[in-house]
């Protein structure tokens, strides 16, 4: 109010010359201000959020982490909570198996997929695909745990498990020691095809970055389009290729509950893809109620949490880099 | 706002806030009468009584919480599953006035202000396929509590064979387990010789319909189940593509006729007469935080009571007359 009293009013001006005038600020310009600050205030806040929730991750299992040194808690092979051994080394070898195999599942098709649709699809064909990917990426978790209980669980016990087992039996980590479909694999599957849209979508984006010159330069001194692609396209998306797969990969890393309903839950550290595993989320999905009527219960349920925290944030950075990367290339071209 | 889509969304983003405002608005008259009840007298029972916990108790509660509600119509009830676990955590931290738990309550809960008191019994059973390659000889000879144990805590037992003293049979036993927190797995966990869910070995699958509907499919199948859900209440046959095993109670090396449960009575009465041993037989309880008061009183006494006619057609063991007075001392 003082400021615009200023304006409307010469005198004051007047009275204080020689000193340095604030120039006026009209209201519009501050409305602009306070819009600007509003809405960086509201973008700041997912970086708060995320810094809050490790925080408070942190303070909550802090007992447990006072209680016992980390290399016990994290390499730890026993999970057996009221008789205080807390040791997360088979959850998080079973994370990393189950989304091992779901991406291994996952990587090639998704990669001849987005190939097909950036590089040879039809537009028609493009827009009839892209949706149907989008729509498989709106199914709900859950219904993909039911369809992995009711027809992968069965699959890998009556067709896959027979078949390696004989043709493969030899190799551990093909064995069958505990045959009933529940396991690494079963939740590879499902997570395969639970990350797959994600996949093809990125990599399609990565796939459109490429220049239409490089393309058409490569056709035009008679190579093949099948050529152009792997001579000239994949060595230039090759890192984003990888970003792609690291981003799946950290979406399978947190997949909970369809997981679980086919991963068996055994607290052991798998030897075989026909094993049963039991992945961090599935741990605290599973007993997280449980948590208050043990002590270090709530603590190490928490710490996995943290753990599970980490390693996703890790994944994710690593792949926000190179794809960010990418795509400013691709800006400044 | 060109783009039809986005118009969509909005509008239903905009919608969905004022429907999910209204919700709240409309709920906040009806949670309040309930402060108001413990201290109204007894013949205008009004208010909500939020309750959670226990799958296991659940569907009895909706019983309970249907016939108490005829008796006083301004009694709502807001009544939830999740699990014992979450009943007793929403118990401690006052989210809810009673919570359904099917185990017994812990001493750290005890510390922590917790009040319970049992209702009715309920027992789990073992279960294997009907389609189990030894199916007979299991019936003929039972299972004694010590085999349970080498099959479910040490896993010194593996095969069918192993089960039955045949060691030509040499299909695996297929072990499966809840994966969930579960008062059933804890009780399970206690019979087999173990003392929580977490000894248990087995293929975890997650709730009691899965781990039903995977032993009816697989004939090497062993896992466990509550009353309730392994017997049809409407006709009292046995669900049909699994058998209880007999448990060898006096380990005589054969079933007698009191060990084996073809209908729900058979278990039924069973349990209530307590040949059916315990764990796996336990008593559900109810937890509040603190003694009951007021309308959650009025509502615990009731199902002491009168309640207790309703639990046989929902698959529950009353409790004798001696425990119901038990429990009655204690709420005073």
């Amino acid at each position: 109010m003082k400021q615009i009293h200023h304006i409307s009013t010469p005198q004051p001006i007047k009275k204080t010359a020689g000193r340095l005038i604030r120039p006026a600020v009209a209201p519009r310009t501050r409305q602009d201000n306070f819009a600007r600050r509003t809405f960086l205030s509201f973008t700041l806040l997912p970086v708060f959020l995320i810094l809050i929730v490790t925080i408070a991750l942190l303070v909550r299992s802090w007992p447990i982490l006072n209680a016992y040194p980390l290399r016990d808690l994290l390499f730890g092979d026993v999970w057996k909570p009221t008789n205080g051994q807390f040791g997360f080394w088979p959850f998080i070898l079973g994370t990393f198996w189950v989304t091992a195999v779901g991406v291994i599942l996952a990587v090639p098709p998704c990669l001849l997929v987005s190939i097909y649709l950036a590089e040879y699809a039809h537009a028609r064909t493009r827009s009839v695909a892209k949706p149907v990917l989008d729509l498989l990426a709106a199914i709900p978790p859950v219904v993909y745990g039911v369809w992995g209980l009711l027809a992968i669980v069965p699959f890998v016990d009556k067709v896959l498990a027979p078949l390696s087992d004989h043709w493969l039996g030899s190799v551990s980590i093909f064995a069958v020691n505990q045959p009933t479909g529940f396991g690494i694999l079963a939740a590879g599957i499902v997570l395969a095809v639970m990350i797959a849209p994600l996949i093809i979508s990125v990599m399609y984006e990565i796939f459109s970055t490429v220049p239409n010159d490089l393309r058409h330069a490569s056709l035009a001194v008679g190579a093949t389009q099948w050529q152009t692609i792997r001579n000239i396209i994949l060595p230039q998306v090759a890192p984003g290729i990888l970003a792609a797969i690291v981003l799946g990969a950290s979406r399978a890393l947190g997949e909970t509950i369809a997981v679980l309903m086919v991963v068996g839950n055994v607290p052991q550290v798998p030897a075989s893809i026909f094993d049963s595993a039991y992945p961090l989320p599935a741990l605290i999905a599973n007993n997280y109620g449980e948590m208050m009527s043990i002590p270090l219960y709530d603590a190490a349920l928490l710490s996995a949490a943290l753990v599970l925290l980490v390693v996703i944030l890790i994944f994710n950075i690593l792949s926000m880099l190179v794809l960010q990367r990418i795509l400013r290339q691709k800006w400044d071209s | 706002m060109r783009n039809p889509t986005l118009t969509l969304l909005s509008i239903f983003l905009v919608l969905a806030a004022t429907l999910s405002a209204c919700g709240t608005a409309a709920l906040e008259p009806t949670i309040v009468p309930e402060s108001d009840a413990s201290t109204s007298s007894e013949e205008t029972l009004s208010g909500v009584i939020s309750i959670s916990g226990a799958f296991a108790l659940y569907p009895m509660m909706t019983v309970w919480a249907d016939e108490f509600h005829k008796l006083h119509p301004d009694v709502e009830f807001d009544v939830q599953g999740g699990g014992a676990g979450k009943g007793m955590t929403d118990t401690i931290t006052g989210a809810v006035d009673i919570g359904m738990i099917s185990r017994s309550i812990k001493p750290e809960e005890e510390a922590q202000n917790i009040f319970w008191v049992s209702v009715t019994k309920d027992a789990v059973f073992p279960i294997v396929s009907s389609e189990n390659p030894v199916a007979d000889q299991i019936l003929a000879k039972g299972i004694s509590q010590e085999i349970f144990a080498k099959i479910y805590i040490t896993g010194e037992i593996t095969t069918w064979g192993e089960v039955i003293g045949d060691p030509a049979i040499t299909d695996e036993i297929h072990v499966f387990t809840r994966s969930d927190a579960s008062g059933a797995a804890e009780q399970w966990a206690k019979f087999s010789g173990g003392k929580a869910q977490e000894d248990l070995k087995g293929i975890g699958v997650n709730g009691e319909p899965a781990i039903l509907d995977t032993v009816i499919k697989d004939p090497l199948a062993i896992g466990y189940g509550n009353l309730n859900s392994i017997f049809d209440l409407s006709n009292g046959n046995m669900v049909s593509g699994i058998i209880i095993p007999p448990i060898d109670i006096d380990n005589n090396g054969k079933a007698d006729a009191i060990e084996i449960y073809k209908v729900k009575e058979d278990a039924f009465s069973a349990v209530a007469n307590e040949t059916y041993p315990s764990p796996p037989a336990r008593f559900e309880n109810l937890a509040t935080l603190g003694k009951p008061e007021g309308l959650t009183l009025a509502f615990i006494e009731w199902i002491l009571t009168d309640g207790q006619q309703y639990l046989e057609s929902a698959g529950f063991v009353p409790l004798t007359p001696e425990q119901q007075a038990e429990a009655l001392a204690k709420l005073k």
